[in-house]
């Protein structure tokens, strides 16, 4: 039992954890410029290289407290302020980081630059997790970018399936198009009149339900033998016959009769309790001790004696 | 006595008399006819009288930025009314509905399910018809899930597929429940024959604990994972049972099925009728939507009644399911199982069918649940 309350805890422990690290673990670095000329400015009105993360989950994630690197051998190089409302990141939105070495310019300027980065690293709060990391793509010509095909998709490394250069700069916002269609536009425009939805649908529903009736017809089967082989083995044990009658055998009209007679005797014993139409049989484990009763724990109600 | 006069006069502008147009006296009369029929034909009273009241309420005609609307962000009733619009109301109650709802019909007889999920023909079918009529899938989808006769789930859909509708769908789905025994039996009776009025089913098995146990555990992962979009409902649905059958939750399960419910239902109510303001309610699509939402009734106990016909063909005599429990695969409990059971007995005093018909009936309530995690999943 003590064993089981330690696992218990350890448990709760690892969820809790893996809940915080899960929540920063959605960010992914997007997209990157490495010169820019004459692209996005700064709040300074400078042109700088840019890294952008894009927050994958559906939740809000504060990045604050997390490092962006450009070295291996110093994953905390650049530690997100803490307590900076920016850092938290909305649902499915962006957070720009200017690499321009310029960190004392406020949060989202880092220290260090493109130009002499090989890789980009972001790394989680514990400051030894890496979260994303990306080998950073030299050859690209001035103001244009680096990035995920589409937001957050991708392989891990900035290279390879899902990246691309990008035939327009997007900071801050999405790489790809918004779709702008509905998916209410969209199934008007495939099925105007309701069929696929009404046959899709209803076979999902027919499907939901014959495989719980399936797995229930199942089940008891397997409750009434085990309730069969209960009932043989109690009569073994009396030396009786098996008891071969189901509930079945008997008619509606028995059950009803039962009752009656059941409500007659509790009425005239006087044994009703206090809900009607309900006969409670019920064991009673433990009878009633002051010692357990609750009232005796309570704080007594000053009173004021003169 | 020109500055009192001015007061006055400043005063009667901001009264209902000074604001008031037949809109609102409409909107009223609908206010009280609900109460009325509430108290008077006790046509579901526990959710007639808080809309009725909830109606006028929500009418009375005010002097815009009081900030006491319920449209006016801030208000006491704007507060209390995000459960309906954010949709954390309708899980609350499915939670009180799973924790006083006994399966045991449906669990001793799992055929029973397949007929909840014809009776969802009536979403479906009413979906199409309001896209002929010109609503749009998302709108559809709402307006459809009438069809559920599931009062919650169809203001759960309607707050994330169409919120402008959201108050009509409410007290037309409400309305219709409320009508369950006015508007199946025609169709049942002209549905069947009087030999399968007259068939007599099996008394149901004495169902087991563990099996009563495992019910709410597996139901919800398979529906679950067949569709998650269903998730709040289904899984409040589910873990309301689990309360109720563990036997070692009995105070949690007396709260979800007692004064949890309760409080939800008196705040679902009252806020869905005060959202019923004449200037959001009285439009053309209010009185489609009545129209579609008596069809979707209509279709959906037609669909349910001929399944059973249907499937009677495929089962051996001694087997054979009474079509008058067809009616029940429309989710509402218990309305629409009393409603088999009184027919049935119209035709043989000895045919109690009410046991049967609860198999199907809460079926429908897992099987409206499915439906619009569907229509979430393709429309929202």
């Amino acid at each position: 039992m003590k064993n089981l309350r330690y696992i218990l805890v350890l448990c709760s422990i690892v969820v809790s954890l893996s809940l915080s690290a899960q929540q920063q673990s959605a960010m992914r670095i997007n997209e990157y410029l490495v010169t820019n000329t004459s692209d996005f400015q700064d709040d300074f009105g400078q042109q700088n290289a840019y890294i952008e993360l894009f927050n994958t989950s559906y939740g809000t994630v504060d990045i604050g407290g997390c490092y962006l690197s450009n070295d291996a051998n110093n994953l905390k190089k650049y530690a997100i302020p803490r307590g900076d409302v920016l850092t938290k990141i909305k649902p499915r939105q962006h957070a720009l980081f200017w690499a321009d070495n310029q960190p004392f310019r406020g949060t989202f300027h880092v220290n260090f630059t493109l130009a002499e980065s090989d890789t980009i690293y972001f790394v989680s709060s514990d400051g030894r997790t890496i979260i994303d990391k990306i080998f950073v793509k030299k050859d690209l010509p001035d103001n244009v970018t680096f990035g995920r095909t589409e937001d957050g998709i991708g392989s891990n490394c900035g290279c390879g399936e899902g990246w691309q250069v990008m035939d327009r700069t997007s900071p801050s916002t999405n790489n790809a198009g918004v779709d702008a269609e509905s998916k209410s536009d969209r199934m008007y425009r495939v099925d105007p009149y309701g069929w696929i939805m009404t046959i899709t649908a209803m076979s999902v529903v027919f499907l939901a339900l014959i495989i719980l009736a399936i797995i229930f017809t199942g089940i008891a089967k397997v409750s009434v033998k085990r309730g069969q082989e209960k009932a043989t083995k109690a009569a073994e044990v009396k030396g009786e016959a098996a008891p071969k009658a189901k509930a079945e055998d008997y008619s509606a009209e028995a059950f009803a009769a039962i009752s009656v007679a059941l409500h007659l005797f509790i009425e005239e014993n006087e044994a009703h309790d206090e809900e009607s139409f309900t006969i409670t049989l019920q064991h009673e484990a433990r009878k009633y001790s002051p010692w357990s009763s609750k009232i005796y724990g309570l704080r007594q109600t000053p009173q004021l004696k003169k | 006595m020109e500055n009192i006069l001015d007061n006055l006069v400043q005063f009667w502008q901001f009264t209902g008399f000074a604001n008031c147009n037949f809109q609102y006296l409409i909107m009223i009369l609908i206010g009280l006819v609900f109460i009325y029929l509430g108290i008077k034909k006790e046509w579901e009273p526990l959710l007639l009288v808080p809309i009725g009241f909830g109606i006028i309420i929500g009418n009375i005609p005010l002097f815009p930025g009081l900030q006491v609307g319920i449209y006016e962000e801030g208000s006491v009733m704007n507060i209390l009314y995000q459960g309906v619009q954010r949709g954390f109301y309708p899980p609350l109650i499915f939670l009180g509905i799973g924790a006083m709802t006994d399966f045991s019909a449906l669990i001793s007889n799992p055929k029973l399910l397949l007929i909840g999920a014809a009776a969802q023909f009536g979403i479906f079918g009413a979906y199409a018809i309001a896209l002929a009529l010109g609503f749009t899938p998302a709108e559809a989808g709402a307006i459809g899930i009438i069809g559920g006769a599931d009062g919650p789930t169809a203001i759960f859909l309607s707050s994330r597929l169409a919120p402008d509708l959201m108050g009509a769908i409410a007290v037309s789905a409400y309305s219709y429940m409320a009508l369950v025994p006015v508007i199946q039996p025609p169709i049942m009776k002209l549905l069947t024959t009087q030999k399968e009025r007259l068939i007599k089913m099996k008394a149901p098995r004495a169902v087991s604990q563990t099996e009563k146990i495992i019910f709410p555990i597996l139901g919800f992962l398979m529906t679950a994972f067949i569709v998650p979009s269903g998730l709040p409902l289904l899984g409040m649905l589910f873990f309301g049972n689990l309360l109720k059958e563990s036997g070692v939750t009995k105070r949690l399960a007396e709260t979800a099925r007692g004064p949890l419910i309760d409080i939800v239902t008196i705040l679902i109510g009252v806020t869905v009728g005060c959202s019923t303001q004449a200037d959001q309610f009285l439009r053309g699509s209010s009185i489609k939507i009545f129209a579609l939402g008596a069809l979707s009734f209509v279709i959906a106990t037609t669909f349910g009644v001929l399944f059973v016909k249907f499937f009677n063909l495929f089962l051996k005599e001694g087997n054979k399911i009474n079509p008058l429990i067809g009616n029940s695969g429309v989710s509402a409990v218990p309305d629409a199982a009393r409603v088999s059971n009184h027919v049935g007995l119209e035709y043989d005093k000895t045919n109690y069918l009410l046991m049967h018909a609860m198999g199907p009936n809460v079926a429908g309530v897992i099987g409206s649940a499915v439906a619009a995690g569907i229509l979430l999943g393709f429309l929202a």
